[in-house]
């Protein structure tokens, strides 16, 4: 303990020098404005200025991607709440709620929650990414493709059980965003699936366009016929500090976010943008009046935000610790280190301290940077909402098509977002709810793939689920979660939906 | 579901979505016989997508029956719908003029058209946003973050 005391006594020595504190600086800044504008995104944001950093010292370099990401995740909060545009994949639950309550008014304490919560969940993402990285990087590595395939399985079946409206409306979207997963090339076999003879689909389709259209653009369309459009909230800064109420109904939520956050954060995959759906789950299954959800419950904010800034730092721990990538975002700030040289994995902590204590130092400036930054600017950022709708929602467009392109430099994202935009629309009209399309195509691509590869490894033999202790562990939770999800179908009345009036028992 | 939302007869809402949905599963599965589906123990390309067709067709088909306390299909209201597609027509056409003439073209014309013809503001004012928004965000875009946006023939 006195040792990581110490060493983190030097890190913030490294942390500390002008230069680091200021590309810690306007790697917060840049990240916050990357993951307000839909379609960027963390991912894009740091692959865009990886080329910059390559004139940099790895440290600095390090801590400037970094704070892209983890701005990121502050800022694509942003845009959820005040327009119901994910600004990136993992706020997309933040949508439900948040944009809730900024049509209730309460943008501003929606906005300060999200501000803290990230605050909060980062700052002991940190710590534990500090503490408990070795451990936690050797459990996540006894993860093979059984391990994935099971936990795939219980975060769908989570998702179904979890969901607030019909749970076979839910599994249906589920479905139908694992078959948007399974466009493009087999990784397995090679063989290109249903790309129409579509050269750009042979990539699959992207989140960024899915996700842009679904909750976007059908937001747009849903909106545009009305003789009233969105009415906007002119808060004070009084109104946007939150109230006591709010703080306490969050507290809960902020550190069992941060909690789990962290733990999902720590196992390969989309990571954040799981955790944030499991968050909000858990937080409706655990709130005695789950009808809030959905209509302003602040949980529902404080949740998911907590979640997807935790995660995201957890999943520094594979990275720093093993040299594993545990998604895109964090290879390709692997491969802004090995630009400089040095050989990522488990030596890196010894061989190269001052880059690790550096960064995890940097870590914890950043969070507070960002919290300063976020939290008085939540009037600038709200102050958005003073632009009328007629000039608004045509430059809400606009952005979307320059973040959809922007992604590949490709008509072909915004061709799929646009087609999103209107199967969104229509889902909507029918009653469906568009989170689980969203979570269903990260998770198709991931689930075949560890499905074939346990198959490979066992040789065509689904013993190997159940010979390994924590596949069979989440498989078990997995049907347990099944068995109650259809309980409802066969005992009508009986599910928790029905209990609260979220959804009527004949179609749940 | 209040009493006036389910008049009697005629198709329900969830009743016509279940059957959509079991459509496009076997359309799914009608594509899907290209690949080959393997076997159990040794799947192919088109193993899992024919499970997700089922599995969909069969949701969809549960959604369906279920569905007769659903809403009234005929009480569906689409206030927004003819708006809904002049937006859609004016950002399919933005799309396939992108990347021939530029971004900063399109994106004005595009904003010219909403802010003047849709909504009807003043035209000094929808040119100043129009012309604002379409180079400020190239500026952000293409020069700050150095994204190659699509330029026209004429160089920008």
């Amino acid at each position: 303990m006195v040792e990581t005391l110490n060493s983190l006594m030097h890190g913030f020595a490294v942390a500390f020098q002008p230069e680091v504190m200021m590309y810690a600086f306007f790697g917060c800044i840049i990240g916050t404005l990357v993951g307000m504008m839909p379609g960027l995104g963390p991912l894009a944001g740091i692959s865009l200025l990886l080329p910059a950093t390559f004139g940099l010292n790895p440290i600095i370099a390090i801590v400037l991607l970094a704070g892209v990401y983890y701005g990121a995740m502050y800022g694509g909060s942003t845009t959820s709440i005040l327009m119901r545009i994910p600004g990136e994949a993992a706020s997309v639950m933040t949508c439900v709620d948040g944009y809730a309550m900024t049509q209730q008014g309460r943008a501003g304490p929606a906005l300060a929650i999200a501000a803290i919560g990230s605050f909060v969940a980062g700052t002991l993402g940190v710590l534990g990414l500090m503490l408990l990285a070795p451990t936690l990087a050797s459990f996540a590595l006894r993860f093979g493709p059984p391990e994935y395939t099971a936990l795939l399985l219980v975060g769908l079946f989570v998702l179904a059980y979890m969901s607030g409206g019909s749970m076979l409306k839910t599994l249906a979207m589920a479905v139908f965003g694992l078959l948007l997963g399974m466009i493009g090339i087999d990784v397995m076999s090679g063989y290109t699936r249903f790309s129409f003879g579509i050269t750009e689909l042979g990539d699959g389709v992207g989140i960024v366009p899915v996700a842009v259209g679904l909750f976007g653009i059908s937001e747009i369309l849903m909106t545009a016929g009305q003789s009233d459009p969105p009415k906007v909230q002119r808060p004070t800064l009084r109104q946007l500090v939150p109230t006591a109420s709010d703080l306490r109904q969050s507290a809960a939520p902020i550190m069992r976010g941060s909690l789990l956050g962290f733990m999902i954060g720590i196992i390969p995959g989309s990571a954040h943008v799981i955790s944030s759906f499991v968050s909000y789950g858990l937080e409706r299954r655990l709130s005695k009046h789950p009808e809030r959800f959905g209509n302003g419950a602040i949980e529902g904010v404080a949740g998911p935000e907590s979640a997807n800034n935790a995660a995201a730092t957890g999943a520094f721990v594979p990275m720093l610790a093993l040299g594993i990538p545990t998604g895109p975002v964090t290879a390709v700030m692997l491969a802004a280190i090995m630009v400089h040289g040095i050989l990522p994995g488990p030596m890196l902590i010894e061989q190269q301290p001052e880059l690790f204590w550096g960064f995890v130092a940097s870590m914890y400036v950043g969070n507070v940077v960002l919290l300063i930054l976020n939290l008085p600017m939540v009037g600038v950022f709200v102050s958005l909402l003073r632009i009328p709708y007629a000039y608004l929602y045509p430059c809400i467009l606009a952005f979307c098509i320059l973040g959809c392109y922007s992604v590949s430099n490709s008509t072909m994202d915004v061709w799929i977002m646009l087609v999103m935009g209107v199967v969104g629309y229509a889902l909507r009209k029918f009653g469906f709810d568009l989170a689980p399309v969203a979570l269903g195509l990260v998770l198709g691509p991931m689930l075949e793939l560890s499905l074939r590869q346990a198959l490979a490894m066992s040789g065509g033999d689904y013993g190997i689920f159940l010979d390994r202790p924590i596949a069979l562990t989440m498989l078990g939770f997995a049907v347990l979660l099944l068995l109650f999800a259809v309980k409802p179908l066969i005992f009508k009345g009986k599910d928790w939906r029905s209990k609260v009036g979220l959804d009527e028992p004949a179609d749940s | 579901m209040t009493e006036s939302q389910r008049p009697q007869g005629g198709l329900r809402s969830d009743q016509v979505s279940g059957l959509i949905l079991s459509a496009l599963a076997l359309y799914v599965g009608w594509l899907n016989r290209e690949f080959p589906v393997g076997t159990l123990a040794e799947p192919g390309p088109g193993y899992v997508p024919m499970l997700l067709a089922i599995g969909l067709g069969l949701i969809g088909l549960l959604i369906a029956v279920l569905g007769s306390r659903s809403s009234a299909l005929s009480g569906m209201v689409w206030p927004e719908a003819i708006r809904a597609l002049v937006i859609m027509t004016a950002c399919v056409l933005a799309t396939l003029a992108l990347e021939r003439i530029g971004y900063r073209i399109t994106v004005a014309a595009l904003l010219v058209f909403f802010f003047g013809v849709v909504e009807r503001k003043s035209w000094w004012m929808t040119a100043t946003v129009a012309v604002a928004f379409s180079l400020a965000s190239h500026y952000v875009v293409g020069v700050l973050l150095k994204v190659p946006l699509p330029r026209g023939p004429w160089g920008f």
